[in-house]
């Protein structure tokens, strides 16, 4: 009969050792009346409950420890946090600084690390490549993403490294009108085709269905699991049923072979259905050859190849095909596309990697500022904290353990702010991701603590060094004897690294003001057509089949100005042909011409200008066998007296009947280029409807209604060209717009520190301030006194910042054909920002200290 | 300073240690206190207010004898000190004090001894 073993091991565990013989004592006596009583269950149990209720302040061992390590810690720790609460206003200014840089660097972060990611999550992607085009013309190289569809069979059959390689298609092209239907309703979906080993190549995970079977037969499509929901309201059991699909008026079948998950939203190529490039192939016939090129290449390369000689071989590859071409291919990673997917001459010279690096410049320089404002701050107040170390030092604290204290000092206050910035990016992600246009969220992973630890200790390590250093160098004789005096050395680092903040501010509120602008210019910008109040709609069903009445109808809806179409949507990226020839055209020059089919009446839906010549118009017969161009085009040519001019356009000869003024014909970052346009009633994408700006939306529903009658199986999807416009620039506004905030944080930031300075600087001066009272001074005359120190400081930074924001001004424009001119207004006003910026925060404070009774601060002598 | 009010529980207890005499220890007061008031009382909590107690000057303690059935180990014995018997006097006269400040009973009832 003895009392349960693990409890009484517990019990004198944590009980003091000189109550151990009473207790166990009790306990036991305890326990064996309740056996004898009762049972031995319930006395185990009553044991373990009296054991339990052991737990009590007075009962448990007092454990100290002895460790001289530990003690110091505590020590440093508590005359850390005595340090904080006397000092609240430093305190606050620092913890308030690193928390925004630290909530800042979070958030860019988590962008870049979403950029990084994107399409890189293929299970064998550092062997996956694109195929890309790089085409000469005029003694330079321009690479492009589209090759030749015959391309991807032929290096496969021909080139020993090239494992598997697909045929692949841009859901882009073809636009809403791809539909599917499971013999109900069409629903509408982003399609696309791609050759039979693309699965294998690209690890999109599949649900349901064989990875290398899946497009091998040309009657199959795979679908996504949505898509699959959207048709059967299952995912399960979908492989094996028939669907019709439909693009422009096309109509086909097919057995659904795969279903795969949704494609994530970090691949660049978005998709809910393919269908096998061989149906492609067919539907084109003819045109798939080697001089068109109406295809993506993806390979998958042996591991181990050495890609840079393997461009090298396959230089001749589709010249050595056709003997026309002047195409060469090139392979390029496949993650790298997204990220750094602008050339120059064939060469890979950057892309949304700028934006990436960028930011995180940024993210650097935020954190650098807030750690910036502990040091001064730090180092001004040192002389409240000498007597401290005097004391310290001469009971023989060594250098090395005030070192410590001061480094624990900023660490704790980065933990504190790291703390914060994390809550602050949990509760504030919604919001970014709203403006960055990208669902990102804080996930705190083991992998993600890690650095954010790191973060933490390097900061305060790099925030805490500089005081550490310092203040541990004082020579405590010096110190009693108030010998100290603050060094021109100190002085002029402080100052030092206040105008480096402030160099970093203004060069970042210049780039902020000029890439606004930028996007302002672009927003305005003439193009030389007008596209306010014009919508866009994708033709399909019976818009494509009766194209004529659909026109001809539309243009009588009450408030409609023009209807016509187009097989170039104008707000996207255009085709182009280099099929163009001319009297006088030198046969070794190829030049690119942008091109588009339009229908009637299209210059003057979008009033593009006419120089010379007419427009298109069904009024003239035999509309197919003329053409028009752009004075870029006829420049390029050195056409004399251009209008009546046979020219040849893919072989066939056409008669010059216009000349268009230039317009934009595409993106901005482009420059114009020339650009042909032929009349058609047939292949047009896209209709162009001019809507009265006086009743918009009267005119948008009798569209809708007349839609609905003329085109049935359709819905009425339009989209404003002018949204449509400012999407491509998509990725600038989100960068340009986030930046706005991280501007304004620098700055922020910055005054917050200059505050700081300003405030302890005129509490240092109370008595100075006093006197100067006494002897007559205004306060006006103090106000200056206080405050031209900074002003001048932050006029420094100005004169240093302003070649620098030119430059970086420079650098953010270059990829523009169409810049804003850098002038001064920029220049003047960031500084004029800065200037009123910093006047206000330590003006605030000086007017509180130049308004005191000199008897307040004078009464002590 | 030492908090030298007694509390509801403590007055029961030290009057508990006073009514065992020799055999006032810890397990020996919770069970009485267990008997006197029908509420049940963990041998910890009764021997933190002994502590307690003990702090404050109103209890005084010794080691007893050993005993087979406590696996031979020896006891805390208890006993009420000078200061701990004033205490429980002033709390017993504040509270007679009171009573007969009651209008209802102070005819009624004699609470002298």
């Amino acid at each position: 009969m003895a009392p349960p073993k693990l409890a009484q091991k517990l019990l004198c565990w944590f009980l003091k050792d000189d109550l151990a013989e009473e207790v166990l004592g009790d306990l036991e006596e305890k326990y064996i009346k309740t056996t004898t009583a009762h049972s031995k269950v319930k006395a185990t149990i009553n044991y373990w409950y009296q054991v339990i209720n052991y737990l009590r302040p007075f009962a448990l061992k007092k454990y100290r420890s002895n460790s001289n390590y530990i003690n110091m810690q505590q020590h440093n720790f508590k005359i850390s946090i005595r340090n904080f609460q006397r000092n609240k206003s430093a305190f606050l200014i620092n913890v308030i600084g690193l928390t925004t840089g630290l909530a800042s660097a979070l958030f860019i972060y988590l962008w870049v690390n979403h950029e990084l990611s994107v399409n890189a999550f293929h299970a064998n992607s550092e062997n996956i490549h694109h195929a890309l085009i790089n085409h000469e013309e005029d003694h330079t190289l321009r690479t492009t993403q589209d090759t030749p569809g015959l391309l991807a069979e032929a290096l496969q059959n021909e080139i020993s490294e090239v494992v598997r390689a697909t045929e692949d298609t841009d859901p882009l092209w073809f636009g809403e009108s791809f539909a599917l239907s499971s013999g109900n309703e069409f629903m509408k979906g982003l399609g696309k085709f791609s050759g039979a080993q693309f699965f294998e190549i690209l690890s999109y995970p599949l649900v349901e269905g064989n990875a290398q079977k899946v497009l091998a037969d040309k009657k199959s499509i795979a679908i996504s699991e949505s898509m699959a929901i959207r048709l059967f309201g299952k995912v399960t059991g979908a492989v094996g049923e028939t669907v019709t699909w439909r693009l422009l008026h096309f109509e086909q079948e097919a057995i659904i072979s795969a279903v795969f998950e949704d494609v994530p939203g970090n691949s660049t190529d978005q998709f809910d259905f393919v269908l096998p490039y061989q149906v492609f192939k067919e539907m084109n016939g003819a045109g798939i050859n080697w001089l068109n090129f109406n295809a993506y290449t993806v390979v998958e390369l042996a591991p181990g190849t050495d890609v840079e000689q393997l461009n090298q071989r396959l230089k001749p590859f589709i010249k050595e095909k056709s003997a026309k071409s002047n195409v060469s291919p090139m392979l390029y990673p496949y993650t790298d596309w997204y990220l750094k997917g602008n050339f120059e001459n064939g060469v890979a010279v950057g892309g949304r990697i700028q934006y990436v690096q960028l930011l995180s410049i940024v993210a650097v320089f935020l954190l650098l500022i807030a750690v910036i404002n502990f040091v001064n701050l730090t180092t001004a107040r040192s002389s409240k904290r000498m007597k401290e170390i005097g004391v310290k030092k001469s009971l023989g604290a060594v250098r090395s353990s005030l070192i410590a204290q001061f480094i624990t000092e900023a660490i704790l206050l980065s933990a504190v702010s790291m703390v914060l910035a994390t809550l602050l990016v949990k509760v504030l992600s919604p919001q970014f991701s709203h403006i960055i246009g990208k669902h990102l969220y804080l996930e705190l992973t083991p992998t993600l603590l890690l650095p954010l630890f790191c973060t933490t200790v390097f900061i305060g390590i790099l925030a805490g060094s500089y005081p550490a250093l310092y203040l541990s160098k004082l020579k405590p004789i010096h110190i009693f004897k108030n010998k100290i005096k603050t060094g021109f050395a100190e002085i002029l680092t402080r100052k030092g690294l206040v105008v480096f903040q402030f160099i970093i501010s203004i060069v970042m509120i210049t780039s902020v003001i000029i890439i606004s602008d930028q996007i302002q210019f672009i927003n305005n910008k003439n193009l030389g057509y007008n596209r306010s109040g014009v919508i866009m709609l994708p033709l399909e069903g019976e818009t494509v089949k009766k194209m004529d009445t659909f026109f001809d109808q539309v243009a009588q809806v009450p408030g409609v100005m023009g209807a016509s179409a187009s097989s170039h949507a104008f707000v996207k990226k255009s085709g182009f042909t280099t099929g163009v020839s001319w009297p006088g055209k030198d046969q070794n020059v190829v030049t690119n011409f942008g091109f588009a089919r339009v229908y009637d009446d299209m210059f003057e839906t979008l009033e593009i200008e006419m120089i010379e010549g007419r427009v298109f118009s069904k009024e003239h017969a035999n509309e197919k066998s003329k053409i028009i161009f752009n004075e870029e085009a006829i420049d390029v040519m050195g056409l004399e007296n251009p209008i009546g001019t046979q020219v040849i356009f893919w072989g066939e000869e056409r008669e010059i009947v216009g000349i268009v003024k230039n317009f934009h014909f595409s993106s901005l970052h482009d420059a114009v280029q020339p650009t042909a346009i032929i009349y058609d009633d047939e292949f047009m994408s896209h209709a162009f409807i001019k809507i009265n700006a006086s009743d918009m939306s009267e005119t948008l529903s009798r569209l809708d209604s007349f839609y609905r009658d003329f085109n049935p199986e359709y819905t009425f999807n339009y989209e404003f060209m002018d949204g449509k416009f400012k999407q491509q620039y998509q990725a600038e506004n989100q960068v340009a717009s986030i930046s706005v905030y991280f501007a304004a944080i620098a700055i922020i930031i910055s005054c917050l520190g200059l505050f700081g300075l300003a405030s302890f600087n005129a509490e240092v001066r109370r008595k100075e301030i006093g006197i100067r009272k006494v002897l007559g001074a205004s306060s006006a005359k103090i106000i200056s006194l206080l405050t031209g120190e900074y002003m001048k400081t932050v006029a420094l930074a100005l004169i240093i910042a302003i070649p620098l924001s030119y430059y970086t001004g420079q650098y953010l424009l270059a990829d523009y054909a169409y810049a804003v001119k850098i002038n001064i207004w920029y220049f003047l006003l960031a500084a004029g920002l800065s200037l009123v910026i910093t006047y206000l925060t330590i003006g605030l404070q000086t007017l509180k200290s130049a308004s005191i009774n000199p008897v307040d601060c004078l009464k002590n002598e | 300073m030492i908090e030298t009010k007694l509390g509801d529980f403590e007055e029961v207890i030290l009057l508990i240690v006073g009514i065992l005499g020799e055999q006032a220890y810890a397990l020996n007061i919770a069970d009485e206190f267990e008997a006197q008031t029908k509420r049940a009382v963990s041998i910890g909590a009764v021997h933190s207010t002994l502590t307690r107690l003990a702090e404050k000057g109103f209890l005084e303690s010794k080691m007893g004898e050993a005993s087979a059935e406590r696996g031979g180990r020896r006891k805390r014995i208890y006993e009420i000190t000078a200061a701990g018997q004033r205490a429980l006097e002033n709390s017993r006269d504040f509270k007679v004090s009171l009573w007969n400040q009651f209008p209802a009973f102070a005819s009624k009832l004699d609470f002298t001894f």
